[in-house]
């Protein structure tokens, strides 16, 4: 055995350590990374963790990337292997004729001959496993069994955590939309308009940053969808105003062409967001600016274009969309939806159907039926939810002894408060 | 064998061979003791000094006396006792008349020879100690003005008696660390005394023949110098002479530097009287016990829980892993 001939051995010893001791450090960095795994997979039966699997799978490959580097961090050295391959009964000769491999005198020189005779005579002594320890191996896999198994078993936790999931994409995707929408506006809000229309279109921005700060707070499925309607509205009404907007523009010819094309656009885009056909009149509209009939004249969502110049002061709409300047009202009678507004933002404003009998509101109290929002003079009315007295008269109580118990009340009134409630 | 082949002296097999022979011849005249054997062989291979430490009658003095016929060397015998003062090891200048008149000579004193055996140490003075110990050092004596230089190779073999401490004067640490080895000489067992018995009180009284010479000793201990020491082992050794220092509540005071260089020494003269040319693990793990545990002051925790300096080692070699 020569030099070369000793060194090849000891190479080959090597890289056998290395892919040794890598596959030894990637079975314990798994079981770590399968234990965490299963940590979470576990805490999604506890808690909605939608990303349980994500996080699982990360761990598995954090623990993956963990094993490549500390592996080639500690990658086994010459030196190392020699002291390895002298573990097998060498004493030391083959570390020693390694480190004097290129130094020369006459004890070294024998030194390295009896460290390659040894070798040549003993070599097959030298094992080096590849395989990690079976009881590393046996628990690698039982750790994957387990978190196979939570992986796969059903749960409502992780059912929620989907639905929860889907809601916050949902809002997340909406409040991009809005956000665009905002920025458009705000775009649109640096072009050459009168301070009215400038005004106008701060409403709408503050409008929509409403419909945003919503969305945050949307913590359900009803919330969100709440929110969602409202939005949709309220594109509908910006599409209208904006529409609107141009059409006096273009008009008026007070300002550029550019900025009514791209409220025109922005108006478009509404439309195509709200998924909605819009029922748009198509000129010549002959609505009655005080009665704005049903489905109003003109004909019905076709798209086209008109909007309606109503005759007398306002723009009469179609459908009850009365424009103008807060001259010209649209009560929406029967279905639909009625747009009519002053120039005067509104609120929202939710009316439950206990007071349907109104006569502002669809539907019967009575008959439990449902109810729609509608305009009503200087706000807006929503479909409410139905609440049994009992409750209602529970929650004031409820209410008003806590607020006795706060000492929110004068000291005298708090027994005629006992009183009235212990009347029911 | 024969007669050592001079032309071969630079031969680490050959050598090698003579040693392992020298140490066979001794075992002749020693029953059992491989042990004391091996390392009395091991500190002479190295230049070093060993301390036997036993009871009376244990086959010391007949153990250097056989290495002096086996390695064909000078051996006296100094029995030390309180009243032995230091001109009697070193030699002392005397006035000798003669037709020109008078004139001051020096007078050698035991110490000149190759071999000498320092018995009962202890319970010399330690004036008479430390001149002993100064020639052990430099290989030199000095009277008045004028130093001598002993012969090489110069060896000693000192021993004291574990009890009967009274009128003694305990080695000082500083001088114990001069001694390479400590040798802790215990009682044969039956089949060894019997052996013994049979060696001293029978008839045939076993013929030992002379294997090595000064020459060809110093030659081995050339040898023995320049086999090579991995990394690897050196870090192992250096490892165990530094946690001699560490905070051990056992040891009171750790090795010195020479520990770390009598334990080179030791573990390079072992692995060429095994026949091999590097140092490995397990000699440095053998050679820790002679090495250390003189050079180690155990604590008084330590004696008063009955742990001994070898428990003390035992522990650091295994802390220390390897073997």
């Amino acid at each position: 055995m020569d030099k070369k001939e000793f060194l090849r051995v000891l190479q080959a010893c090597r890289h056998k350590m290395i892919i040794a001791s890598f596959l030894g450090n990637l079975v314990s960095a798994l079981s770590v990374g399968a234990a965490v795994g299963i940590f979470f997979w576990t805490a999604a039966f506890v808690i909605p963790l939608y990303y349980a699997g994500i996080y699982a799978g990360l761990s598995l490959f954090l623990a993956f990337m963990t094993a490549v580097i500390i592996s080639f961090i500690r990658r086994t050295s010459m030196e190392q292997a020699a002291l390895w391959m002298d573990s097998f009964g060498f004493e030391e000769r083959i570390v020693t004729a390694h480190e004097n491999l290129m130094k020369e005198g006459a004890l070294i020189t024998l030194q390295r001959e009896d460290a390659m005779r040894q070798l040549k005579a003993h070599g097959d002594r030298i094992k080096v496993t590849l395989l990690p320890p079976g009881k590393k191996i046996f628990i690698l896999v039982g750790l994957a069994v387990v978190l196979t198994g939570l992986a796969i078993a059903p749960s409502k936790t992780k059912e929620y955590a989907k639905e929860l999931h889907n809601l916050r994409e949902e809002i997340r995707e909406k409040e991009d939309e809005v956000e665009e929408v905002v920025e458009a506006l705000e775009l649109l809000a640096q072009e050459e308009l009168t301070p009215e229309q400038q005004a106008e279109i701060q409403d709408m921005i503050e409008s929509l940053q409403n419909s945003l700060s919503e969305y945050h707070q949307a913590s359900s499925e009803e919330m969100a969808a709440a929110a969602s309607e409202r939005l949709n509205y309220k594109y509908e009404q910006i599409n209208s105003q904006l529409s609107a907007m141009a059409q006096s523009m273009q008009n008026g010819a007070s300002v550029s062409g550019a900025a009514a094309e791209s409220m025109e656009a922005m108006a478009k885009k509404l439309r195509d967001m709200s998924g909605q056909e819009l029922a748009m009149g198509n000129g010549a509209g002959t609505g009655d600016d005080q009665s704005g009939q049903k489905g109003g004249n003109g004909e019905n969502g076709t798209g086209g274009k008109g909007d309606g110049n109503g005759q007398g002061d306002g723009n009469g709409q179609g459908d009850g969309n009365g424009q103008g300047d807060g001259n010209g009202q649209g009560d929406g009678n029967g279905k639909g939806r009625g747009t009519g507004s002053s120039s005067t933002p509104h609120d929202y404003v939710s009316i439950p159907n206990a007071i349907a009998d109104s006569g502002n509101l669809t539907g019967s109290a009575v008959n439990h039926d449902a109810s729609e929002y509608f305009y009503a003079q200087n706000g807006l009315s929503w479909e409410g939810t139905h609440m049994s007295h009992e409750a209602v008269i529970g929650s004031y109580e409820q209410n008003a002894y806590e607020g006795i118990a706060a000492g929110k009340y004068p000291s005298g009134m708090e027994d005629i408060i006992k009183e009235y409630f212990s009347s029911f | 064998m024969g007669e050592l082949d001079s032309s071969r002296l630079r031969e680490p097999e050959y050598m090698a061979q003579r040693v392992a022979m020298c140490e066979t011849e001794i075992q002749k005249g020693i029953i059992g003791q491989r042990d004391i054997i091996r390392q009395t062989m091991l500190a002479m291979l190295t230049g070093g000094n060993v301390l036997l430490e036993g009871m009376p009658g244990l086959g010391k003095t007949r153990l250097v006396s056989t290495i002096g016929k086996v390695f064909d060397l000078s051996f006296k015998r100094i029995q030390f006792t309180p009243d032995l003062m230091p001109s009697d090891v070193t030699g002392t200048n005397i006035i000798i008349k003669n037709e020109q008149g008078s004139v001051f000579s020096f007078e050698r004193g035991p110490i000149f020879a190759n071999l000498i055996l320092a018995d009962e140490i202890n319970r010399a003075t330690p004036k008479t100690q430390s001149a002993l110990l100064e020639a052990m050092q430099e290989h030199t004596v000095t009277v008045g003005n004028d130093s001598h230089a002993l012969e090489e190779p110069f060896f000693v073999l000192a021993t004291q008696n574990p009890i009967e401490n009274e009128g003694t004067y305990p080695l000082p640490e500083a001088q114990l660390d001069r001694f390479m080895f400590k040798i802790l000489v215990r009682f044969p067992s039956k089949e060894e005394l019997r052996g013994i018995v049979g060696l001293t009180e029978g008839n045939q009284t076993p013929v030992i023949e002379k294997q090595m010479d000064g020459r060809g000793l110093l030659a081995a201990r050339e040898l023995v110098s320049q086999i090579p020491i991995a990394d690897a082992v050196m870090d192992y050794l250096l490892g165990i002479v530094m946690e001699t220092h560490a905070s051990n509540p056992h040891i009171r005071e750790g090795a010195s530097p020479r520990a770390a260089q009598a334990l080179i020494r030791a573990s390079r003269a072992k692995a060429f009287l095994e026949g091999r040319l590097n140092v490995s693990f397990q000699d440095v793990a053998e050679m820790s016990y002679p090495v250390l545990r003189h050079r180690i002051i155990p604590s008084f925790d330590a004696i008063s829980e009955g742990i001994t300096e070898d428990d003390i080692i035992g522990k650091i070699l295994e802390a220390n892993g390897k073997v």
